[in-house]
């Protein structure tokens, strides 16, 4: 026989193959130790459920059962009055309230300073990158022995790595572009060794563009958390390089933007000052990576960063103090003020 | 004092002003003003930080909320304008409140605690999968004031998933933050043609100058 087991905020229930509620073990009636259960993944009510039902010769119990949580939830007022676990209405809103005050607790203490997971993250993902050129120079070299003319024509790293992974040698390539190139290339011939050698190559590359991508997913993530009005602003990248250069959101809550505006600049800046005025004065950091000044004429990068510094430093602000998102509103705001910059003579 | 009753069994006016029984006699949420008539505390609801208060004061005719509801409200904040909600519910009525940052959300937990008919709700309002097992209830009233670009499909997947047939949606359009550019008539006007797919529009009205460029719509699901 199979049970269901469904947790719930009053504890856990168990429903037979007929969806039909066998047994209840309730939780204390404490918000915090309901706020661990729900966080741990078998707790004791759990583990008591399951003994009890084996003995009435259920065999495999099913933890994810949508079907299941939807029937429970829906009766859940029901039951805790019937199962005595509230006495009204009331007390089990009270209840639900007290147990989410909880929940919402352990959540924010945990959001504490969770900025340091960005400059962590980011700095991860630097480290990552110098990796990743050093093995796609590697990977690169080797079959560029084999295929020399395939370095040009595939220039994404992790799409040269698959072409090695899925056809080996040159030969077997059926792409119609490349095999072209392949029939006449002035590269060595390769051995199965040889082959084996480069797909391993490959495989490091194809990793590690995993893990790349997996980190900057959490990054993504932590960002929304921490700096959702700046990196809607800055976009994840530099939000989080500049966050990790400030120090952290507090630091950077208290930058002006004229700060904000050079950060990650240093070294030409100290190029300038020791040059006493002879090189040129930095205008910009890394903001300058940014896709609006990138892609503005370069008479105008200079007005578009100042205005993108203080829109940034504006979010910073919110982000620290408020928290209120307002993310999509400053940026449509700040696209505008651009395209008005663009019109300027 | 002359106490007058609005359409709203619980929503009252005292002079004008928009008040609200206080659930918890003699303590204040924002440092709004209390008055007492017969017995009974009323607390003003501002109508320069509340848009609901703004709405009723523009002449809303149809603010649906009553007593004993089961509400979800997405972008809770600190919980201004949910504390004259709790007000109206009761004790036997219930607010669930999503919102997506921790400052404003860490001031209304002790709103929650205080009140025992607000349920905080850490989380945001796009990804409702993230909540369903929390809310367990189907609502009887869905309120949403999130200012998102997207915030016409944000109501609607939270509608689908939480909104009783033939329940109530209450949201304020906020035109700044779907179209900075366009005239706000003009975004209301659009905003209106996607909702009415889904609602029937029982009631709106704009929130001048309490709040610019807002249009506060009172609707009903049309499942
Ligand atoms: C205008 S304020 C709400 C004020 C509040 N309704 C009151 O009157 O007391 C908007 C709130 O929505 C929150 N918010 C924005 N996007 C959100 C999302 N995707 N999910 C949940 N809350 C969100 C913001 O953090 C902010 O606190």
């Amino acid at each position: 026989m199979q049970a269901y087991l469904v947790k719930t905020f009053i504890g856990i229930f168990a429903l037979d193959e007929n969806r039909k509620v066998v047994s209840f073990r309730p939780f204390p009636k404490d918000g915090s130790d309901v706020a661990s259960r729900l966080d741990e993944k078998e707790p004791k009510e759990y583990k008591e459920i399951k003994i009890e039902l084996k003995q009435k010769g259920f065999k495999t119990f099913v933890d994810d059962d949508e079907k299941s949580k939807e029937l429970v939830n829906q009766n859940l007022r029901k039951y805790a009055i019937e199962y005595k676990f509230s006495k009204d209405v009331l007390e089990f809103n009270q209840f639900l309230s007290k147990v989410n005050q909880e929940v919402s607790k352990r959540k924010i203490k945990s959001q504490v300073s969770r900025d340091s997971l960005v400059i962590n993250t980011n700095n991860a993902i630097d480290e990552l990158d110098k990796s990743i050129n050093i093995f796609v120079e590697r990977m690169r070299e080797f079959y560029g022995l084999h295929f020399p003319e395939m370095d040009r024509l595939v220039s994404d790293h992790e799409k040269y790595a698959e072409i090695i992974k899925k056809y080996g040698t040159r030969e077997k390539i059926s792409d119609s572009e490349l095999k072209k190139f392949a029939e006449d290339s002035m590269g060595i011939e390769f051995t199965g060794e040889d082959v084996g050698i480069a797909s391993i190559l490959a495989d490091n590359v194809i990793e590690l563009y995993n893990l790349r991508k997996k980190l900057s997913d959490y990054l993504g993530n932590l960002l929304k958390e921490v700096a959702p009005n700046f990196s809607a602003l800055g976009g994840d990248l530099i939000a989080a390089k500049l966050i990790s250069r400030a120090g952290g959101m507090d630091r950077l809550s208290k930058m002006p933007s004229s700060t904000i505006q050079l950060l990650g600049s240093e070294k030409a800046l100290f190029r300038f000052l020791r040059s006493k005025g002879r090189s040129k004065s930095p205008k910009y950091g890394l903001i300058y990576n940014h896709p609006l000044i990138q892609n503005s004429p370069a008479d105008k990068q200079g007005k578009i960063a100042r205005l993108l510094a203080s829109k940034l430093s504006i979010a910073a602000r919110i982000d620290y103090y408020s928290g209120e998102y307002r993310g999509d509103e400053m940026k449509k705001e700040l696209h505008e003020k651009v395209k008005e910059i663009l019109k300027e003579k | 004092m002359p106490v007058e009753k609005t359409k709203s069994a619980k929503i009252f006016k005292i002079r004008g002003r928009v008040v609200t029984v206080n659930l918890i006699p003699g303590t204040k949420v924002y440092g709004e003003e209390l008055i007492k008539e017969k017995a009974v505390e009323y607390r003003v609801w501002d109508s320069w930080r509340s848009k609901p208060s703004a709405a009723i004061k523009n002449g809303l005719k149809n603010f649906p909320l009553q007593e004993n509801m089961i509400v979800l409200y997405l972008g809770i904040a600190n919980g201004t304008t949910a504390s004259h909600f709790s007000d109206v519910v009761g004790k036997n009525g219930l607010i669930y409140g999503v919102e997506i940052s921790g400052r404003p959300f860490r001031e209304l937990l002790p709103l929650a605690e205080k009140r025992g008919n607000i349920v905080p709700i850490l989380a945001n309002a796009r990804k409702p999968e993230d909540y369903e097992h929390t809310i367990i209830d189907k609502v009887d009233l869905v309120y949403q004031d999130v200012a998102t670009d997207d915030q016409i499909t944000v109501l609607i997947r939270n509608c689908e998933k939480f909104l009783k047939s033939g329940g109530y949606a209450v949201l304020a359009i906020k035109s700044q933050s779907i179209d900075v550019v366009k005239p706000p008539k003009q975004v209301y006007k659009e905003c209106l043609q996607e909702l009415e797919k889904y609602f029937e529009i029982l009631d709106k009205v704009e929130l001048d100058p309490y709040e610019k460029f807002h249009l506060f719509v009172v609707m009903k699901w049309k499942k």
